[in-house]
Protein backbone atom coordinates (compact mmCIF):
# COMPACT_ATOMS: atom_id res chain seq x y z
CA UNK A 1 0.00 0.00 0.00
CA UNK A 2 1.58 3.44 -0.98
CA UNK A 3 1.81 6.05 1.77
CA UNK A 4 0.03 9.57 1.88
CA UNK A 5 3.30 11.32 0.77
CA UNK A 6 4.00 8.83 -2.39
CA UNK A 7 0.19 9.30 -3.21
CA UNK A 8 0.58 13.00 -3.38
CA UNK A 9 4.25 13.56 -5.43
CA UNK A 10 2.29 11.52 -7.46
CA UNK A 11 -0.78 13.53 -7.77
CA UNK A 12 1.12 16.38 -8.41
CA UNK A 13 3.93 14.80 -10.59
CA UNK A 14 0.41 14.81 -12.82
CA UNK A 15 -0.31 17.90 -12.43
CA UNK A 16 2.98 19.24 -13.18
CA UNK A 17 2.89 17.16 -16.59
CA UNK A 18 -0.54 18.34 -17.44
CA UNK A 19 0.46 21.83 -16.85
CA UNK A 20 3.31 21.50 -18.52
CA UNK A 21 1.38 20.04 -21.28
CA UNK A 22 -1.33 23.17 -21.65
CA UNK A 23 1.48 25.64 -21.42
CA UNK A 24 3.21 23.77 -24.58
CA UNK A 25 -0.18 23.85 -26.29
CA UNK A 26 -0.89 27.31 -25.82
CA UNK A 27 2.18 28.61 -26.88
CA UNK A 28 1.88 26.27 -30.22
CA UNK A 29 -2.24 27.75 -30.18
CA UNK A 30 -0.32 31.24 -30.11
CA UNK A 31 2.39 31.19 -32.63
CA UNK A 32 -0.02 29.41 -35.06
CA UNK A 33 -2.62 32.07 -34.89
CA UNK A 34 -0.11 34.84 -35.07
CA UNK A 35 1.35 32.98 -38.21
CA UNK A 36 -2.52 32.80 -39.45
CA UNK A 37 -2.83 36.30 -38.90
CA UNK A 38 0.70 37.68 -40.17
CA UNK A 39 1.80 39.33 -36.75
CA UNK A 40 4.82 37.00 -36.85
CA UNK A 41 6.26 39.36 -39.70
CA UNK A 42 5.43 42.37 -37.74
CA UNK A 43 7.06 41.05 -34.85
CA UNK A 44 10.35 39.85 -36.69
CA UNK A 45 9.70 43.91 -38.13
CA UNK A 46 10.43 44.99 -34.92
CA UNK A 47 13.11 42.42 -33.66
CA UNK A 48 14.86 43.23 -36.70
CA UNK A 49 14.80 47.27 -35.86
CA UNK A 50 17.03 46.40 -32.63
CA UNK A 51 20.28 45.84 -33.93
CA UNK A 52 20.61 48.60 -35.91
CA UNK A 53 19.38 50.68 -32.90
CA UNK A 54 22.04 48.83 -30.60
CA UNK A 55 24.84 49.88 -32.95
CA UNK A 56 23.32 53.90 -32.89
CA UNK A 57 23.42 54.07 -29.18
CA UNK A 58 27.00 52.61 -29.48
CA UNK A 59 27.85 55.29 -31.83
CA UNK A 60 25.79 57.93 -29.17
CA UNK A 61 27.94 56.38 -26.08
CA UNK A 62 31.66 56.59 -27.98
CA UNK A 63 30.95 60.08 -29.39
CA UNK A 64 29.46 61.22 -26.05
CA UNK A 65 32.98 60.06 -23.97
CA UNK A 66 35.23 61.19 -26.73
CA UNK A 67 33.81 64.56 -26.11
CA UNK A 68 33.72 64.69 -22.67
CA UNK A 69 37.76 63.46 -22.74
CA UNK A 70 38.49 65.99 -25.11
CA UNK A 71 37.09 68.43 -23.25
CA UNK A 72 38.38 67.71 -19.79
CA UNK A 73 41.47 67.21 -21.58
CA UNK A 74 42.00 70.97 -22.65
CA UNK A 75 40.51 71.88 -19.28
CA UNK A 76 43.79 70.46 -17.68
CA UNK A 77 45.79 71.50 -19.90
CA UNK A 78 44.40 75.22 -19.25
CA UNK A 79 43.76 75.65 -15.78
CA UNK A 80 47.78 75.61 -14.68
CA UNK A 81 48.62 78.04 -17.38
CA UNK A 82 45.61 80.23 -16.00
CA UNK A 83 46.89 79.27 -12.30
CA UNK A 84 50.41 80.42 -12.79
CA UNK A 85 49.20 83.80 -14.51
CA UNK A 86 47.07 84.89 -11.02
CA UNK A 87 49.82 83.29 -8.99
CA UNK A 88 52.62 85.35 -10.37
CA UNK A 89 51.13 88.75 -10.85
CA UNK A 90 49.71 88.14 -7.05
CA UNK A 91 53.37 87.89 -6.07
CA UNK A 92 54.94 91.08 -8.69
CA UNK A 93 51.94 93.17 -6.77
CA UNK A 94 53.32 92.23 -3.63
CA UNK A 95 56.82 93.10 -4.53
CA UNK A 96 54.98 96.38 -6.08
CA UNK A 97 53.19 97.25 -2.62
CA UNK A 98 56.75 96.82 -0.34
CA UNK A 99 58.23 98.91 -2.59
CA UNK A 100 55.88 101.69 -2.07
CA UNK A 101 56.08 101.29 1.76
CA UNK A 102 59.93 101.21 1.74
CA UNK A 103 62.25 102.24 -1.14
CA UNK A 104 64.75 99.87 -2.81
CA UNK A 105 67.72 99.54 -3.37
CA UNK A 106 68.61 100.83 -7.21
CA UNK A 107 69.67 97.56 -7.77
CA UNK A 108 66.64 95.77 -6.58
CA UNK A 109 64.39 98.06 -8.37
CA UNK A 110 65.88 97.69 -11.69
CA UNK A 111 65.00 93.79 -11.23
CA UNK A 112 61.37 94.21 -10.66
CA UNK A 113 60.58 96.18 -13.49
CA UNK A 114 62.53 93.74 -15.79
CA UNK A 115 60.75 90.67 -14.07
CA UNK A 116 57.14 92.63 -14.78
CA UNK A 117 58.03 93.55 -18.15
CA UNK A 118 58.93 90.02 -18.69
CA UNK A 119 55.92 88.92 -16.88
CA UNK A 120 53.67 91.63 -18.74
CA UNK A 121 55.13 90.22 -22.42
CA UNK A 122 54.57 86.22 -21.22
CA UNK A 123 50.48 87.57 -20.85
CA UNK A 124 49.68 87.55 -24.67
CA UNK A 125 51.66 83.92 -24.87
CA UNK A 126 50.01 82.31 -22.22
CA UNK A 127 46.18 83.79 -23.23
CA UNK A 128 46.87 82.31 -26.36
CA UNK A 129 47.27 78.93 -25.31
CA UNK A 130 44.40 79.33 -23.20
CA UNK A 131 42.21 80.74 -25.88
CA UNK A 132 43.34 77.68 -27.87
CA UNK A 133 41.97 75.45 -25.49
CA UNK A 134 38.90 77.37 -25.08
CA UNK A 135 38.47 76.72 -28.81
CA UNK A 136 39.39 72.83 -28.28
CA UNK A 137 36.14 73.01 -25.76
CA UNK A 138 34.32 74.60 -28.24
CA UNK A 139 34.96 72.27 -31.23
CA UNK A 140 33.99 68.98 -28.58
CA UNK A 141 31.01 69.84 -28.64
CA UNK A 142 30.17 68.91 -32.08
CA UNK A 143 29.02 65.45 -30.92
CA UNK A 144 26.08 67.02 -30.00
CA UNK A 145 24.55 67.25 -33.91
CA UNK A 146 25.84 64.22 -34.61
CA UNK A 147 24.62 62.27 -31.88
CA UNK A 148 20.96 64.41 -31.52
CA UNK A 149 20.84 63.07 -35.61
CA UNK A 150 21.19 59.58 -34.55
CA UNK A 151 18.83 59.98 -31.38
CA UNK A 152 16.33 61.42 -33.70
CA UNK A 153 16.47 58.32 -36.04
CA UNK A 154 16.12 56.07 -32.61
CA UNK A 155 13.36 57.71 -31.06
CA UNK A 156 11.51 57.07 -34.87
CA UNK A 157 12.79 53.13 -34.85
CA UNK A 158 11.20 53.49 -30.92
CA UNK A 159 8.31 54.89 -32.28
CA UNK A 160 8.04 51.87 -35.13
CA UNK A 161 8.50 49.02 -32.38
CA UNK A 162 5.95 50.29 -29.87
CA UNK A 163 3.51 50.25 -32.94
CA UNK A 164 4.33 46.94 -33.79
CA UNK A 165 3.87 45.58 -30.74
CA UNK A 166 0.51 47.64 -29.59
CA UNK A 167 -0.62 46.12 -32.99
CA UNK A 168 0.74 42.41 -32.03
CA UNK A 169 -1.31 42.78 -28.74
CA UNK A 170 -4.53 44.76 -30.10
CA UNK A 171 -5.24 42.00 -32.74
CA UNK A 172 -4.90 39.27 -29.95
CA UNK A 173 -6.63 40.38 -27.39
CA UNK A 174 -11.15 40.75 -27.19
CA UNK A 175 -13.65 43.25 -27.98
CA UNK A 176 -13.76 45.54 -24.95
CA UNK A 177 -12.76 48.39 -22.62
CA UNK A 178 -8.90 46.58 -22.96
CA UNK A 179 -8.85 46.89 -26.19
CA UNK A 180 -10.45 50.24 -26.62
CA UNK A 181 -7.82 51.52 -25.03
CA UNK A 182 -4.83 50.18 -27.16
CA UNK A 183 -6.71 51.23 -30.16
CA UNK A 184 -6.63 54.53 -28.57
CA UNK A 185 -3.02 54.71 -27.75
CA UNK A 186 -2.32 53.11 -31.18
CA UNK A 187 -3.61 56.08 -32.68
CA UNK A 188 -2.03 58.88 -30.17
CA UNK A 189 1.53 56.86 -31.57
CA UNK A 190 0.64 56.92 -34.74
CA UNK A 191 3.08 59.58 -36.30
CA UNK A 192 2.57 60.08 -40.06
CA UNK A 193 5.57 60.85 -41.29
CA UNK A 194 8.19 60.21 -38.56
CA UNK A 195 9.29 56.91 -39.59
CA UNK A 196 8.78 57.97 -43.39
CA UNK A 197 12.19 57.44 -45.26
CA UNK A 198 14.03 60.79 -45.74
CA UNK A 199 14.71 59.47 -49.27
CA UNK A 200 18.20 58.54 -50.55
CA UNK A 201 20.15 61.44 -49.70
CA UNK A 202 19.19 61.69 -45.85
CA UNK A 203 20.99 59.49 -43.57
CA UNK A 204 22.36 61.14 -40.63
CA UNK A 205 26.33 60.13 -39.71
CA UNK A 206 27.46 57.15 -40.80
CA UNK A 207 27.98 55.32 -37.65
CA UNK A 208 30.53 53.05 -39.01
CA UNK A 209 33.43 54.08 -41.63
CA UNK A 210 33.46 51.89 -43.62
CA UNK A 211 29.73 51.28 -45.22
CA UNK A 212 29.43 50.82 -49.57
CA UNK A 213 29.65 54.12 -50.59
CA UNK A 214 30.72 56.20 -47.71
CA UNK A 215 33.60 58.32 -47.28
CA UNK A 216 35.26 57.71 -44.51
CA UNK A 217 36.89 61.87 -43.69
CA UNK A 218 37.51 64.99 -45.64
CA UNK A 219 40.38 63.45 -47.57
CA UNK A 220 37.97 60.95 -49.32
CA UNK A 221 35.92 64.54 -50.01
CA UNK A 222 38.37 65.92 -51.41
CA UNK A 223 39.33 63.30 -53.31
CA UNK A 224 35.77 62.57 -54.77
CA UNK A 225 35.79 66.35 -55.75
CA UNK A 226 39.13 66.67 -57.38
CA UNK A 227 38.16 63.35 -59.33
CA UNK A 228 34.72 65.51 -60.35
CA UNK A 229 36.56 68.39 -61.51
CA UNK A 230 35.21 70.55 -59.07
CA UNK B 1 42.48 88.39 -49.85
CA UNK B 2 39.33 87.54 -48.51
CA UNK B 3 37.70 90.52 -46.97
CA UNK B 4 36.51 89.15 -43.56
CA UNK B 5 33.50 91.66 -42.95
CA UNK B 6 31.30 90.28 -45.39
CA UNK B 7 28.07 88.90 -44.01
CA UNK B 8 27.90 85.25 -43.69
CA UNK B 9 25.03 83.28 -42.75
CA UNK B 10 25.06 80.07 -40.87
CA UNK B 11 22.65 77.64 -41.67
CA UNK B 12 22.34 74.39 -39.16
CA UNK B 13 18.75 73.16 -37.26
CA UNK B 14 20.96 72.28 -34.57
CA UNK B 15 21.78 75.60 -32.30
CA UNK B 16 24.79 73.58 -30.93
CA UNK B 17 26.35 73.48 -34.44
CA UNK B 18 25.32 77.28 -35.52
CA UNK B 19 27.50 78.45 -32.53
CA UNK B 20 30.48 76.22 -33.45
CA UNK B 21 30.80 77.35 -36.14
CA UNK B 22 30.01 81.12 -35.17
CA UNK B 23 33.20 80.75 -33.03
CA UNK B 24 35.21 79.26 -35.55
CA UNK B 25 34.59 82.27 -38.09
CA UNK B 26 34.82 84.31 -35.22
CA UNK B 27 38.25 82.91 -34.76
CA UNK B 28 39.12 83.09 -38.44
CA UNK B 29 38.10 87.14 -38.15
CA UNK B 30 34.61 86.93 -39.74
CA UNK B 31 32.88 89.34 -37.62
CA UNK B 32 29.35 89.65 -39.31
CA UNK B 33 27.89 86.83 -38.70
CA UNK B 34 24.14 85.63 -38.41
CA UNK B 35 22.18 82.24 -38.51
CA UNK B 36 19.44 80.50 -40.00
CA UNK B 37 17.75 77.36 -38.42
CA UNK B 38 16.88 75.34 -41.63
CA UNK B 39 16.74 76.26 -45.32
CA UNK B 40 13.21 78.31 -45.58
CA UNK B 41 14.78 80.46 -42.62
CA UNK B 42 17.94 81.24 -44.70
CA UNK B 43 16.70 81.64 -47.91
CA UNK B 44 14.32 84.58 -45.99
CA UNK B 45 17.18 85.83 -44.39
CA UNK B 46 19.42 85.52 -47.74
CA UNK B 47 16.68 87.30 -49.71
CA UNK B 48 15.90 90.21 -47.49
CA UNK B 49 19.40 91.08 -46.21
CA UNK B 50 23.03 91.19 -47.97
CA UNK B 51 24.73 88.19 -47.68
CA UNK B 52 28.15 87.51 -49.40
CA UNK B 53 28.66 83.93 -47.73
CA UNK B 54 26.47 81.32 -46.67
CA UNK B 55 27.74 77.57 -44.56
CA UNK B 56 25.04 75.04 -44.78
CA UNK B 57 23.93 72.09 -42.67
CA UNK B 58 21.94 69.93 -45.75
CA UNK B 59 19.92 67.43 -43.41
CA UNK B 60 17.27 70.29 -41.48
CA UNK B 61 13.18 70.78 -41.45
CA UNK B 62 11.54 72.56 -43.68
CA UNK B 63 13.77 72.85 -46.57
CA UNK B 64 16.76 70.89 -46.63
CA UNK B 65 20.29 72.40 -47.36
CA UNK B 66 20.53 70.99 -50.58
CA UNK B 67 16.81 72.54 -51.69
CA UNK B 68 17.99 75.71 -50.43
CA UNK B 69 20.88 75.45 -52.56
CA UNK B 70 19.53 74.46 -55.57
CA UNK B 71 16.50 77.72 -54.88
CA UNK B 72 19.47 79.74 -54.27
CA UNK B 73 21.11 78.87 -57.56
CA UNK B 74 17.74 79.92 -59.35
CA UNK B 75 17.91 83.03 -58.12
CA UNK B 76 18.74 85.81 -60.12
CA UNK B 77 19.73 88.05 -56.93
CA UNK B 78 21.31 85.35 -55.44
CA UNK B 79 22.53 83.18 -57.71
CA UNK B 80 26.04 83.98 -57.26
CA UNK B 81 26.69 83.97 -53.97
CA UNK B 82 29.23 81.26 -52.68
CA UNK B 83 27.52 78.14 -50.61
CA UNK B 84 30.07 75.85 -48.33
CA UNK B 85 28.13 72.27 -47.07
CA UNK B 86 28.91 71.39 -43.84
CA UNK B 87 27.29 68.22 -42.89
CA UNK B 88 27.24 64.48 -41.10
CA UNK B 89 26.25 63.18 -44.91
CA UNK B 90 29.01 61.16 -45.93
CA UNK B 91 27.34 59.34 -48.91
CA UNK B 92 29.60 59.90 -52.44
CA UNK B 93 26.38 60.40 -53.77
CA UNK B 94 25.32 63.18 -51.45
CA UNK B 95 28.94 65.00 -52.44
CA UNK B 96 28.25 64.53 -55.93
CA UNK B 97 24.53 65.64 -55.72
CA UNK B 98 25.61 68.54 -54.12
CA UNK B 99 28.61 69.33 -56.58
CA UNK B 100 25.88 69.38 -59.07
CA UNK B 101 23.71 71.63 -57.44
CA UNK B 102 26.05 74.19 -57.04
CA UNK B 103 28.01 74.22 -53.73
CA UNK B 104 31.43 75.30 -53.60
CA UNK B 105 32.65 73.53 -51.04
CA UNK B 106 32.22 70.28 -49.17
CA UNK B 107 32.66 69.48 -45.13
CA UNK B 108 31.77 66.29 -43.22
CA UNK B 109 31.20 66.14 -39.73
CA UNK B 110 32.94 65.98 -37.63
CA UNK B 111 35.35 68.90 -39.27
CA UNK B 112 38.80 70.58 -37.97
CA UNK B 113 38.73 74.33 -37.69
CA UNK B 114 41.79 73.83 -40.45
CA UNK B 115 39.59 72.08 -42.01
CA UNK B 116 37.04 74.94 -41.97
CA UNK B 117 39.95 77.53 -42.78
CA UNK B 118 41.22 75.62 -45.98
CA UNK B 119 37.83 75.72 -47.52
CA UNK B 120 36.73 79.14 -47.18
CA UNK B 121 40.45 80.06 -48.09
CA UNK B 122 40.11 78.21 -51.24
CA UNK B 123 36.76 79.10 -52.33
CA UNK B 124 37.43 82.45 -52.61
CA UNK B 125 40.75 82.31 -53.86
CA UNK B 126 38.37 80.31 -57.01
CA UNK B 127 36.04 82.90 -57.20
CA UNK B 128 38.82 85.47 -57.31
CA UNK B 129 40.54 84.36 -60.37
Amino acid sequence: MKSNAQQVAQVEAADGDDLMRRIGQLTRTLRQSMRELGLNKEVEKAAAAIPDARDRLNYVARMTEQAAERSLNAIDRAQPLQERLGREAEALDAKWQAWFEHPLEPDEARDLVKVTRGYLQNVPVVTRKIHAELLEITMAQDFQDLTGQVIKKMMDVVHEVEKQLLQVLLDSVPEGREREDMQHRLAGHWYPGVVEDGGALINGPQISGDADGVVSGQDQVDALLDELGF
Amino acid sequence: MIDKSMNVLVVDDFPTMRRIVRSLLKELGFANVDEAEDGQDALGKLQAGSFQFVISDWNMPNLDGLEMLKQVRADDRLGATPVLMITAEAKKDNIIAAAKAGANGYIVKPFTAATLEEKIAKIFEKLGK
